[in-house]
């Protein structure tokens, strides 16, 4: 068992809001034991068919999504990680990324959407829940 | 790195396949008819004509891609190259392009789906044009929904579509064959002529190629699969389109074909039956839809490089914040390919406008391949090269025919294609010429001259870290006339102060000593930006708390993708656990860019004064000598020049005496570091104590410049002895500078051994 749940958390993220979200909600756990926690955002991947966007144009809106995350994280003395990952399955990539840094759990922030638009999109949280060897902390969005 | 690999996930079947399908797409069941009515039988030539014209592309495009592999494509090269007077036509020319394509494919698609199954079901029979047009806005907004809730589509769907598509041609073309086609009169009555003017039709089924190379950031081994995807995806459907027209119009009269809206399914009526023609209908409804979709997503990929580059709003490219599209340009694109559609231009026009359009991006894509190639710079090394004996033949033919063919397509379509082309040349006037990053490297390919070439993106980032507002201005001077040496108005630098945290205490334990450094870290900041305006330089600043301000700054430079780094360093040698300070070891031991370090004169080296550069043999020596005239350039007083080299007296084996030696290796260094231009001294000493000697003459200059040495020494100190020796006991300002292709591993080792000794 980890001392704690919060000890290396892994954030992934899906967008500047959801990021500012997410680590507004996570930063007081992460304050009280001083976490190590690595943000990331995944780059989904068609795997053979053109992408439907530019992968330099979603690298440059991670880079976005991680400076929202960094100045969300102002004045604390936790240092942020970042990482931009690729691949065609967004909540898997979610969890082999968690196994390769050690981390102790994965924590999101659920986004509110339809069924009609989760169906669309695909729905990353599920797969998360449901899919995940290791921890998952879903944390409420308080703003 | 390996994250750069793992965002390439398409290998040469999958890139070939992409090609394939919008190839296939749409051309080789629409254009049959409109084809024969024009050039009749003689039209598979102009089928083979205008596959060649795409292999010469073809060819020139795969050395600018792999040289470039960005989002884009002939956009991204032709900019580039060219500069943004013709990026800009080339993008506004593009995008026209593919909307016309689009509008082109979903007409073809209404065909198909109400003339051509209506016949199988009745409720589609009998709806006429009108039925077309709306069929085909339907299935046009569709896709664009599709495109911007950005529904996934996977490899293995568009694989299959595309081996269906081929198995049903492959099938045509061999029962074709079978059914033995007869061809009555080969050349139409109008002549060559019209053969020649029918290439320019047909040449819209062509532009499916330069999908492959706007997709060219996501291919893996780009230098192999790129070429060989782009040929192949030339070469298979230039052959199925010659023989598909043999047996089309060998198989049906020219009225026939010409009066027929679904050619190839009237064509398998006869060879193959109903059955036969049904599939092929379907063939046909999904080879529209695939071309229409990848078309759509290139004109967005073409739209977010003109935004990149600021020839474009970047508006039009913000991301969906939930379907992580760029949702507003899959919007302009499917609202522009509705409205091409609905004011019922025709289909044949709106082929030949895309075909018009996509001929121009080629005639000037062989042009920037010449350009590049004997402008030359530091950042283009395509790995794949077209062959000394196709080059200039390549491009230079290949931009004669795509110019012929422009000269003889119909005047409606010339008129259509020189307004988007004028529309292009007047956004360049009034938007993209006071913004545009690019600049043109024509004048370069005329007079090659070395230039300053920054990253891939034109821009050029010093990162300074400041921690002392006595050093701060001075390094803030340095790090500035080395962004000005790079063009100045993309230049940048970046201005770091990091509060450091040791692991121990947390912010709690001490606010208020924590409030007064926060405080002093933005008083540091906002002098930085202070200094910056009076020194007509863009600066950003960065404020960061952090456990170690190394890794830190190691982190900034990183995330900007810096060029150069440049540190202060106080002149004393650290305690035993470091080399130059706890700070500045990781940052020079690792930084992946150009490192420097000054330490400051007893005048704080308030003026760079006199520089004095030392020209010795070590792989550095003309980094530093760049660094040099760098400062002498921004330098507002008198300053000057000098490279000093120190031999030991006596004969080398080649008999040549210490001075000829000395000046020799100047000379060398001065054409290594391309700075001929300088003005400059040259000062051979002749001496037993080579460091004394040195030393000696520092004193009589304001500045000196040392780069790094590699020999033995690297595993004594991160810039080897020398330098630091020169650093630790001259009273003048010293600057070390190593460029970036230091080892990262060869000086981490130094620290190791280091530490362990």
């Amino acid at each position: 068992m980890p001392a704690s749940l919060f000890e290396h958390v892994l954030v992934p993220v899906a967008s500047p809001e959801d990021a500012a979200a997410t680590i507004r909600a996570t930063r007081p756990y992460l304050e009280a034991i001083r976490s190590n926690v690595t943000v990331i955002n995944v780059v989904e991947k068609a795997g053979g068919a053109p992408d439907k966007a530019s992968v330099e144009q979603r690298e440059d809106y991670a880079e976005e999504m991680f400076n929202v995350a960094r100045s969300q994280m102002e004045g604390s003395d936790i240092t942020l990680t970042t990482e931009v990952r690729y691949g065609t399955d967004v909540a898997e990539t979610i969890i082999e990324t968690a196994h390769e840094i050690g981390a102790s759990a994965i924590v999101f922030t659920p986004r509110d959407g339809s069924r009609w638009v989760r169906l669309l999109t695909g729905d990353v949280a599920l797969s998360l829940v449901s899919d995940s060897d290791l921890p998952v902390i879903t944390l409420p969005d308080h703003d | 790195m390996t994250d750069q690999e793992l965002a390439r996930d398409l290998g040469f079947l999958e890139a070939y396949t992409i090609g394939l399908g919008t190839m296939i797409g749409a051309g080789i069941f629409v254009l049959p008819s409109i084809a024969a009515e024009q050039a009749g039988p003689a039209s598979m030539i102009s089928f083979f004509a205008g596959g060649l014209v795409s292999l010469l592309a073809a060819i020139s495009l795969s050395e600018l891609a792999t040289g470039m592999p960005q989002a884009g494509g002939s956009y991204y090269y032709v900019n580039r190259a060219l500069g943004p007077f013709f990026g800009s036509i080339v993008g506004w020319g593009m995008w026209a392009g593919l909307t016309f394509a689009s509008a082109f494919y979903m007409i073809g698609f209404g065909q198909y789906l109400l003339p051509g199954l209506g016949q199988y079901i009745g409720f589609l029979a009998g709806w006429g044009e009108i039925g077309i047009t709306v069929a085909a806005l339907v299935m046009a907004a569709l896709l664009t929904g599709v495109n911007y809730y950005g529904v996934k589509e996977t490899g293995a769907l568009q694989n299959v579509i595309v081996l269906t598509l081929v198995g049903l041609i492959v099938a045509f073309l061999g029962l074709g064959t079978l059914s033995g086609p007869t061809i009555g009169t080969f050349l139409p009555p109008e002549g060559w002529p019209a053969v020649a003017a029918t290439i320019g039709t047909v040449y819209v089924t062509f532009i499916g190629f330069e999908v492959i190379a706007t997709s060219a950031e996501e291919i893996k081994n780009p230098s192999r699969n790129l070429p060989l995807a782009m040929i192949a995806a030339v070469v298979t459907p230039t052959l199925m389109y010659v023989g598909v027209m043999f047996v089309s119009t060998g198989t049906l009269s020219i009225e026939a074909l010409a009066r027929s809206r679904i050619p190839v399914a009237d064509v398998a009526t006869e060879i193959m039956g109903p059955i036969g023609a049904l599939a092929m209908i379907v063939g046909a409804v999904l080879a529209t839809v695939s071309s229409a979709n990848a078309s759509i997503l290139s004109a967005a990929r073409v739209n977010f490089a003109m935004g990149r580059d600021k020839i474009l709003i970047n508006w039009l490219n913000e991301v969906h914040d939930r379907f992580r599209t760029p949702y507003r340009a899959i919007s302009a694109t499917g609202i522009i390919t509705l409205v091409l559609i609905a004011i019922g231009v025709g289909i044949g026009t709106l082929a030949e406008v895309a075909s018009f359009m996509y001929l121009v991006t080629y005639a000037l894509v062989h042009i920037a391949v010449i350009v590049l190639r004997r402008a030359d710079p530091e950042a283009y090394d395509p790995s794949f090269r077209i062959p000394s004996v196709l080059y200039p033949i390549v491009p230079i033919l290949g931009f004669v025919a795509c110019i012929a063919i422009l000269l003889q397509m119909s005047f409606i379509v010339q008129a259509i294609g020189g307004v988007i082309v004028i529309f292009g040349i007047l956004w360049y006037f009034v938007y993209a010429r006071d913004r545009a990053l690019s600049q043109s490297l024509l004048g370069e390919a005329i007079a090659p001259e070395p230039t300053a070439v920054a990253d891939g993106r034109g821009q050029y980032r010093v990162v300074v870290p400041v921690a002392n507002p006595e050093t701060e201005q001075d390094l803030l001077r340095m790090a500035a006339a080395s962004a000005h040496a790079h063009e100045s108005e993309v230049a940048e630098v970046i201005a770091v102060n990091i509060i450091e945290v040791p692991q121990q205490t947390s912010l709690a334990q001490d606010i208020t000593f924590e409030e007064a450094r926060v405080e002093r870290q933005q008083e540091l900041l906002e002098s930085a930006r202070d200094f910056a305006d009076a020194l007509d330089v863009g600066l950003r600043t960065r404020a960061i708390v952090g456990r170690n301000a190394g890794s830190a700054i190691l982190d900034v430079i990183e995330e900007e993708d810096a060029d150069h780094v440049l540190l202060g360093w106080k002149g004393t040698r650290s305690r035993r656990e470091h080399v130059l300070g706890s700070t500045i070891d990781p940052v020079i031991g690792h930084a992946p860019c150009d490192a420097t370090l000054v330490k400051l004169g007893p005048e704080g080296g308030a003026e760079v004064g006199e520089i004095m550069v030392l020209a010795g043999e070590g792989p550095h020596a003309p980094v530093a000598a760049r660094r040099a005239t760098e400062f002498a350039k921004a330098a507002r007083e008198d300053t000057s020049l000098t490279l000093l080299n120190v031999q030991q007296p006596g004969e080398n084996e080649d008999g040549a005496s210490p001075q000829k030696q000395g000046q020799a290796i100047i000379e060398n260094l001065v054409e290594t570091a391309g700075i001929e231009g300088m003005q400059y001294d040259s000062r051979v000493e002749i001496a037993e104590d080579i460091e004394r000697t040195i030393l000696t003459a520092a004193s009589e200059y304001d500045t000196i410049c040392v780069g790094a040495t590699r020999s033995g020494a690297v595993s004594q100190a991160l810039f080897g002895s020398l330098p630091e020796t020169i650093g630790e006991q001259s009273d003048r300002t010293v600057v070390m500078a190593r460029g970036p292709e230091e080892s990262a591993m060869s000086v981490r080792d130094a620290i190791v051994q280091r530490l362990e000794s």
